[in-house]
């Protein structure tokens, strides 16, 4: 159990306490996983955080990772959006008790400790997968510790006109106050652009609502939508409390979600840690671009607690006016990518 | 219209082949681009790519398709026993981000005096496009010039565009890189009776490195030709074997190459290689393999018994200490080159390799890459001609 999951998210930093659990957890993945082992045999404590060793976020899609003795529960799916391998995270039920806590105790520095109706962009679908789940799925169950009510507004997901009218109809009459999640480009092309009656957009504008949306913008760029419009247009006609919070989160690091401050800045929970390095040799960097780590103590069920994305970003130093204390990180992207050249094609 | 004829001597006689253009000027011509080519470099180009086209342009080079191909330039005269002319049309079809085969084949076909018609890969630029473009952009008025405006035809097109069903009927020579289903799904779709085709498919080749071989020089070689295209590339190397060796000098091979590829590669990959890099190197340790990394990221190379599957990853390279036999019984089945470094590459056994087994070029590991009118084991160069017997 991770002692740092009773402290405020973004209360006084106890690393000692962090890097002795981060140090257990990395122990525990080398006794318990083979390919764990093989990758960082030589591994020895060096007494710091930077020196934990780490996994490539593309292992997960390339080896189903797991840690002998954990109860596996289901295994998260990414929804693989650039054509590639999804990746795949044992989860361990242990662990998933340790994230949902973690996931909760963050969005409420958000969005408030009331419980409301949670209406999810999604038709619930994957939730009947035995043995799976969607990263989507996950995300937007995160925030059901926090609902009095669930409802999926979607009759398909892949469908964003395929919104059920008539269930949202129902569902905001029943409270003043909701909690609505969607992916980024769903939250976009089902709500924010689609044509909703007129009788729906009267009720909602006394509504107090909380968007809370995930997973990039990459479809958006390509629609043209900036964040300003994207906030702006979700949030036109609602009542001034209402607000739109964007999180960043890695299938990889499930739990733990960075949710973009009021200046712009994502704040690391004490669970937790980020490191920017220099993807050619490794080294940290600060205050300028490189390729982000995340850490956390509460995986298990298999080594993902300290994950190397494919994520640029650049860690700032300095105190955030908007009082959160701790290491705080700007988001630059996606690493670029190009396909290297051949002649078969295959 | 074939009306140049041009005249090679052959042991057995003269063989006459019959050109739209003069072959000399058109040599000269495609020479002739290596000054513009030598101020800019195409974003499309890589340093390497482009140096190495420059040099495949020189007049010898393309001299060479003839004489391998008919002889020796006549300079006497002699009984004429046949004469070759261009078939008509050959067709070529391109995969997606194709490499610098592109641009190659462009050059020997338009050497034959055929029509082209080239059909790009359909979700990405590929270097044939980028490179007609350029020729055509710094060609001046000339044999050339004319040749490629009025004769060569490059379009891109998806699969069910009736553009590629216009193709196959024209096309009386069909040469088509990619994947097997591509290949069949053009020959298939061919009039049987109409034209001959080549299919250059999935290959892949090795690098084996005889012990005492292993110099400096062959090794820069390797690196070398790896980096340019990786586990991408039909001609590159997917494995090194390091013949009649222990495990332990795999490593220190190993180790030798990562320590001389600073020095033959200076530059920095993009982000996302050094990024791929530092994967290929966990799930190759993860796999298996005793794998370390170059520098800067640029590739990784693994150490590891040869029943060991390579990982699928573009910068990886793998090497195995095997005897001989060892090394032949792993041969993959779409073998393609074996570029060599043999301490005595003379010795029959190499000979024997060559006839005993699938493999279509034997090599030394500089000239990997190099493309040829022999390729596959086809002579599809010559099979651009159609030979007519004549006894004048």
């Amino acid at each position: 159990m991770s002692a740092l999951l009773d402290r405020p998210p973004y209360g006084p930093r106890d690393e000692a306490e962090f890097l002795r659990e981060m140090e257990q957890v990395t122990q525990h993945h080398l006794a318990g996983c083979e390919p764990y082992r093989r990758i960082w045999k030589h591994w020895q404590s060096g007494g710091e955080v930077t020196a934990l060793p780490f996994l490539h976020a593309g292992m997960f899609k390339r080896v189903l990772l797991v840690t002998g003795g954990s109860v596996r529960e289901r295994v998260l799916q990414s929804s693989s959006t650039t054509g590639s391998q999804p990746s795949q995270i044992a989860l361990d039920k242990f662990s998933s008790q340790l994230q949902s806590r973690s996931a909760v105790a963050i969005l409420k520095d958000f969005v408030g400790e009331q419980k409301r109706p949670l209406l999810i962009l999604d038709d619930g679908k994957s939730l009947r997968q035995p043995g799976s789940v969607s990263a989507r799925m996950a995300a937007a169950l995160s925030l059901s510790p926090l609902a009095t009510s669930v409802h999926f507004l979607l009759s398909d997901a892949n469908q964003p006109q395929s919104m059920k009218w008539d269930e949202l109809r129902t569902a905001i009459s029943s409270s003043n106050e909701f909690l609505i999640y969607g992916s980024t480009s769903l939250l976009w092309r089902a709500w924010g652009s689609a044509m909703m009656p007129e009788e729906i957009r009267k009720q909602l504008r006394s509504k107090r609502m909380h968007f809370v949306h995930s997973g990039g913008w990459k479809r958006l760029e390509s629609l043209r939508v900036s964040r300003e419009e994207f906030d702006g247009t979700l949030l036109r006609d609602l009542p001034q409390e209402s607000r739109v919070v964007d999180y960043y989160g890695l299938v990889e690091q499930v739990g733990v979600i960075y949710p973009l401050c009021e200046n712009g800045y994502r704040h690391v929970p004490v669970w937790a840690d980020i490191l920017v390095r220099d993807p050619y040799n490794l080294e940290l960097v600060e205050d300028q671009p490189g390729q982000i780590q995340l850490m956390n103590s509460l995986a298990h069920g298999a080594p993902y607690h300290s994950v190397l994305s494919e994520d640029l970003g650049k860690i700032t130093s300095g105190s955030c006016p908007c009082g959160r204390s701790g290491k705080r990180f700007e988001l630059l992207g996606r690493i670029p990518m190009a396909e290297l050249r051949g002649c078969a094609d295959v | 219209m074939s009306k140049h004829l041009h005249r090679f001597a052959s042991s057995r006689g003269a063989v006459v082949v019959a050109l739209p253009f003069h072959l000399d000027e058109f040599i000269s011509d495609w020479a002739g681009l290596r000054t513009p080519m030598r101020k800019s470099v195409p974003d499309d180009f890589s340093r390497d790519e482009w140096a190495y086209l420059m040099n495949f342009l020189s007049p010898e080079q393309l001299q060479r398709p003839f004489c391998e191909a008919f002889g020796s330039p006549a300079t006497t005269e002699r009984t004429i026993i046949s004469l070759a002319r261009p078939r008509g049309t050959v067709g070529v079809w391109f995969p997606n981000n194709v490499s610098l085969l592109g641009p190659l084949i462009l050059i020997l076909l338009s050497l034959t005096g055929n029509r082209l018609l080239l059909k790009g890969g359909s979700r990405s630029n590929d270097l044939a496009g980028a490179f007609l473009n350029f020729a055509l952009q710094h060609l001046e008025n000339g044999t050339l010039r004319d040749f490629l405006e009025h004769q060569v035809r490059y379009e891109v097109f998806e699969h069910g565009d009736p553009r590629h069903s216009r193709m196959l009927e024209e096309s009386d020579v069909r040469i088509v890189f990619g994947s097997d289903e591509a290949a069949a799904s053009v020959h298939s779709a061919a009039s049987p009776l109409k034209g001959r085709g080549f299919s250059f498919v999935d290959r892949q080749s090795q690098a084996w490195i005889e012990s005492g071989a292993a110099s400096d020089e062959v090794l820069s070689n390797l690196i070398h030709v790896f980096a340019i295209y990786g586990q991408t590339g039909c001609t590159s190397p997917h494995r090194v074997v390091l013949l009649g060796r222990t495990k332990q000098q795999a490593i220190e091979l190993r180790d030798r190459i990562v320590g001389l590829w600073p020095k033959v590669l200076r530059l920095k990959p993009p982000i996302h290689v050094a990024s791929a890099n530092t994967l290929a190197l966990q799930w190759a340790a993860a796999c298996g393999w005793e794998a370390t990394v170059a520098a800067n990221r640029a590739a990784v190379i693994g150490a590891g018994p040869i029943e060991l599957e390579p990982i699928d990853s573009p910068l990886f390279l793998p090497i195995s200490s095997a005897s001989l036999d060892e090394a032949i019984e792993h041969l993959p089945a779409n073998i393609q080159t074996l570029g060599h470094a043999f301490a005595v590459p003379s010795d029959r056994r190499w000979l024997e390799l060559a006839a005993t087994t699938n493999i279509k070029r034997l090599v030394p590991i500089a000239r990997m890459h190099h493309f040829g009118p022999l390729w596959d084991g086809e002579h599809f160069w010559r099979q651009c001609f159609e030979e007519v017997d004549v006894d004048l």
